[in-house]
């Protein structure tokens, strides 16, 4: 198994699981179809030292948009790139930050080229 | 049994996914109706006349990596809204469209055009009464009126409900291009339709408002202010937003 790919958890059979299982519940000892695993932590909020930039000016103007012509098309223009950005990053399948890869990617890969477990 | 796959990227082995065929294959219905039932190979419509006057030699790399697309790629139909005429502007199609009551299309349209001649009016009175060295800054143009002052009115930060912790906050956003221009009009048309005497009839009460905003004064732009204002003092909140 390559380091990237998360372990999948084994279901173990009851008698060598002992206290885990419930009685009477046989688990099959085979890989389960998706990867479990907690939602990946939400990326940070784009484009906030513009905003911020943008509102000091503001402040200072009050509100006048025409003294603040400047700082508001350098916050379009992040919007504009952050936008972008998320647009081609959406079906791409990356690795996340830690290097590793998360169980979303992990289950839109298997979906698509799913465990064959019938020969018809 | 051939099944559409909406899911994912489409191949290019893929046969087109016209509805025929979604529908001939299972009794359910398997795409959603309210979006385009166009297969995404379909090209947009050109409307503007001049791009086909031009000669082949002055285009520029895109334009002519689009026409040599146009001999591939089936394209669109044109749909009834837009027209190549030189009179057609397709905001002020948008903003008709926003006005109408019950589908009454022409009643719609010939308010916009009193509204666009009253303005033509009010700034040719001021035209002919301002003194000469002023007459030049009157703006008579009613379409230039029209789209600076809808550009006035447009909020450049919105606010949107986050709920964290069992609280909802309301935390600035950007907007996207769409909203912005859909928050200006209606923001003109409700406070035409509902802030102002009863028997005023709409081209009057229009042509005032995009006076008012066009010169950056008038309850629009105050109402913009305000929504900027909130924004500005939410702004402890932006952290909040995950896109």
């Amino acid at each position: 198994m390559q380091n990237g790919v998360p372990r999948p958890r084994l279901q173990l059979s009851w008698p060598a699981v002992g206290r885990r299982a419930p009685a009477g519940r046989c688990r099959a000892a085979a890989l389960r179809v998706l990867a479990g695993g907690s939602r990946e932590r939400l990326p940070e909020a784009t484009c906030l030292t513009e905003m911020s930039v943008m509102m000091a000016c503001w402040k200072q103007n009050d509100f006048n948009d025409k003294a603040c012509a400047e700082e508001i098309r350098t916050f379009y223009d992040c919007v504009a790139r952050a936008e972008k950005e998320r647009k081609e990053k959406k079906d791409e399948y990356t690795l996340s930050h830690k290097g590793n890869m998360p169980s979303s990617t992990v289950n839109r890969l298997l979906r698509r080229f799913p465990n064959i477990t019938r020969y018809v | 049994m051939y099944l559409c796959n909406l899911s994912g990227p489409q191949n290019v082995a893929d046969a087109s996914c016209e509805p025929s065929a979604l529908f001939s294959a299972v009794g359910v219905r398997l795409a959603q109706v309210r979006w385009s039932r166009y297969n995404p190979s379909f090209l947009e419509p050109e409307v503007n006349k001049e791009l086909y006057q031009k000669p082949f030699n002055e285009l520029s790399e895109e334009e002519k990596e689009k026409q040599e697309l146009k001999a591939v790629r089936p394209i669109k139909a044109a749909p009834p809204s837009i027209s190549s005429s030189v009179f057609s502007d397709p905001m002020i199609s948008k903003f008709t469209n926003m006005m109408m009551k019950d589908g009454n299309k022409v009643l719609a349209r010939s308010l916009m055009a009193q509204t666009l001649e009253n303005i033509k009016r009010k700034q040719l009175e001021k035209y002919h009464r301002a003194p000469d060295d002023e007459k030049e800054t009157v703006e008579c143009n009613p379409y230039v009126i029209f789209h600076q002052a809808l550009k006035n009115c447009q909020p450049i930060i919105g606010l949107s409900n986050i709920t964290r912790g069992g609280k909802t906050y309301q935390v600035p956003v950007p907007l996207k291009d769409n909203r912005k221009r859909f928050l200006a009009m209606k923001w003109l048309i409700t406070e035409c339709r509902e802030n102002k005497h009863r028997r005023t009839l709409m081209p009057e009460k229009l042509s005032e408002e995009l006076i008012q905003a066009f010169n950056n004064e008038g309850p629009i732009i105050k109402k913009k202010h305000v929504l900027h204002k909130m924004a500005e003092a939410n702004r402890a909140y932006a952290h909040f937003r995950w896109w």
